[in-house]
């Protein structure tokens, strides 16, 4: 249990030294639904109906930014190794580490786009569809994301290849996230996107932990 | 139990409830059926349909169809228990036809029963592929088997008159 | 029977095996193509609905099927190559990929041909178009993350988990149809019951099924030869391999 909480910490002190890191998938957020803001007209009524791709495409792509150097510190300080050989299984510290980042990184994003949505023109409770939407996306983003890093631990290239293996396979995230608030736009239920979201959700923290796990060990073949 | 032996165990269990808290979601999620479209019945039962642009999935009812002037056309489309009158000024698909099942985007309007005025249709072909001579030999009364359009809300209403909602 | 299996799994024995099947498999393909087409395009019944616009479905229903045969095939030598750490799986594997995919961008592009004139639309966002449209990125992510890695075996490793990860796509392709209110028409040949499409129309559609898998075999077996020679370039059987060729040469 230490060992879990100790992997927790480690992940907000190397934010917090690194404070650049943490800041800047929220501030290229800010800044794309600012530029979409302005690329518009003011009070354009089209913008209403566009603000829940834009939330949605616009967390999609900061949550990214991140992902390519999520193991590198590991993997350059050798604390990886020290990893597969500890006695905790790495399924649990790869399950812990992915959480903390999405603590860290996911969470925050789908807080920031409330204010963002009001900004937008969206109100009421889709603005509480649209976190929960995104806290469920962004965290099968950081499962995805998590496993292609860890493919391509060490891999100077990784930064390019990894938006081609990740965004395909958020498509129907964002399809089903982004339906939901849309949904309850054209007063239909919300309720069936947000749940096959949760299952995406569920399949993935179930499978995932272990493939990011089998792919991590592989790297040391 | 060794203490490998204990992790393995949990981690069995962790999958399984995983995997089965998934297929609950899902499952939950198809009860409610996520919809493409709205059918008839879906437009009428619900309380409030929002002035927002909407899709609605057919068939058009069998002497339906009423031409005005220049592209403007007038016809009824109904799943196996209600059915709308809809307005369209364009130019329709190839299989547009009577009897043919159809999905229409635009805006519904309550006032006068309820008409949905649409300003894009698609056809929605079924999967029947036979020659002309076999399908006029199949033909039923309305031509097309309403079965792709089960209403999500599993309405079992009585069938509205398609001559009453006509009325404009 | 097992033995014939094992031996098979060994280079030399595949690449000598693949060398003698596929021209044949090729052929036979080829043949039953120009059959199936001719047959389908000229001389089946036109649709009572469609007219003559659905023989598309002749080249379209064929590449989609084996879009979704590819997917799971790759899916399955991908898992081989994971839990086995079979050499020959990974290959077989990253030569499935690129055919896989021109299939998937044939079935595509046909499908926008065929739902203009039919739906009034190019291109719709209904559950089974965007399926197959990430189908498409995933069979790219395959072949971009096999060779992204300077070690071949890690590279074709990852790629492996790609492809089995993103085996859960294939049965939102196929069912999608079933499961929601959807644009595309439900499943005509491989529905529970009678098909929904006449004998004469029927037998075509077969033989192109046939003749397209029969082609997709013969371009992933020659795809496996080229890889393997490359993957093992400096060992013994290819360079008899090579030295029986130039000694054939006049």
């Amino acid at each position: 249990m230490k060992s879990l909480r100790g992997i927790f910490r480690r992940e907000v002190d190397l934010l917090r030294m690194q404070v650049l890191d943490a800041v800047l998938p929220l501030a290229f957020y800010l800044l794309v639904v600012m530029l979409f803001a302005f690329g518009t007209r003011a009070n354009d009524p089209a913008l209403a109906g566009l603000s829940v791709s834009i939330l949605w495409v616009g967390a999609v792509l900061s949550a990214l930014l991140p992902l390519p150097r999520l193991f590198a510190s590991e993997f350059e300080d050798g604390t990886l190794e020290q990893w597969c050989l500890a006695s905790t299984p790495l399924v649990v510290i790869v399950a812990i580490k992915l959480f903390a980042h999405w603590c860290l990184n996911g969470l925050a994003l789908a807080v920031m786009a409330v204010p963002l949505a009001v900004l937008l023109g969206l109100e009421g409770a889709g603005l509480g569809y649209l976190a929960l939407g995104l806290m469920m996306g962004t965290a099968i983003l950081t499962l995805l994301g998590g496993l292609s890093a860890c493919l391509l631990v060490g891999i100077p290239r990784a930064a390019s290849v990894l938006p081609l293996l990740v965004l395909p396979l958020m498509a129907p995230v964002v399809i089903f996230g982004s339906g939901a608030v849309r949904a309850w736009q054209l007063g239909a239920d919300p309720a069936a996107p947000l749940y096959f979201l949760g299952s995406l959700f569920a399949l993935s923290a179930t499978a995932l932990p272990w493939a990011c796990a089998s792919a991590l060990r592989n790297a040391y073949d | 139990m060794t203490r490998v032996q204990r992790y393995r165990l949990i981690g069995v269990v962790c999958v399984v409830a995983g995997l089965g808290v998934a297929a609950l979601l899902a499952s939950q999620a198809f009860r409610e059926n996520l919809m493409y479209f709205y059918t008839p019945s879906d437009l009428l039962a619900a309380e409030s349909v929002p002035d927002r642009r909407l899709r609605l999935g057919g068939m058009v009812e069998a002497g339906s169809v009423q031409r005005g002037e220049g592209l403007v056309v007038g016809f009824v489309v109904a799943d196996c228990a209600q059915a709308v009158a809809v307005e369209y000024e364009g130019i329709l698909p190839d299989l547009f036809r009577e009897g043919q099942g159809i999905v229409a985007m635009g805006r519904w309007q309550t006032e006068a029963g309820g008409r949905f005025i649409a300003d894009e249709v698609l056809a929605k072909h079924d999967e029947n592929y036979m020659p002309p001579d076999l399908a006029e030999a199949m033909m039923s009364e309305t031509g097309h088997a309403c079965e792709p359009f089960k209403s999500a809300m599993e309405v079992s209403a009585v069938r509205r008159d398609a001559g009453a909602v006509n009325d404009r | 029977m097992w033995t014939w299996f094992h031996r098979l799994a060994s280079p030399p024995s595949f690449f000598r095996f693949a060398d003698r099947l596929a021209p044949w498999v090729g052929g036979l393909g080829f043949v039953l193509l120009a059959i199936g087409w001719t047959w389908g395009l000229v001389y089946a019944p036109p649709d009572y609905q469609q007219g003559d616009a659905f023989r598309i479905i002749y080249v379209h229903v064929p590449a989609a099927a084996l879009s979704l045969g590819l997917y799971t095939g790759m899916a399955i030598a991908g898992a081989c190559a994971l839990i086995w750490r079979m050499k020959l799986a990974e290959v077989v594997m990253l030569a499935m990929a690129p055919v896989g995919m021109v299939l998937t961008a044939v079935t595509l592009l046909t499908g926008m041909l065929w739902g203009k004139p039919m739906w009034g639309a190019w291109w719709v966002w209904d559950a089974r178009l965007t399926a197959e449209l990430v189908l498409l990125f995933l069979f790219l992510g395959v072949i971009v993350l096999g060779d992204a890695i300077e070690d071949p075996r890690r590279s074709a490793r990852a790629a492996a988990w790609i492809a089995v990860v993103g085996i859960v796509n294939v049965p939102i392709v196929k069912f999608s149809v079933n499961w929601w209110n959807s644009l595309h028409q439900g499943a005509t040949v491989l529905s529970f019951g009678k098909p929904a499409i006449t004998v004469d129309m029927a037998i075509p559609l077969y033989i192109c099924l046939l003749a397209t898998a029969l082609l997709a075999a013969h371009a992933v077996l020659r795809r496996a030869q080229v890889r393997l020679l490359q993957r093992e370039a400096r060992t013994q059987w290819v360079k008899a391999l090579r030295a029986q060729e130039l000694g054939a040469l006049p």
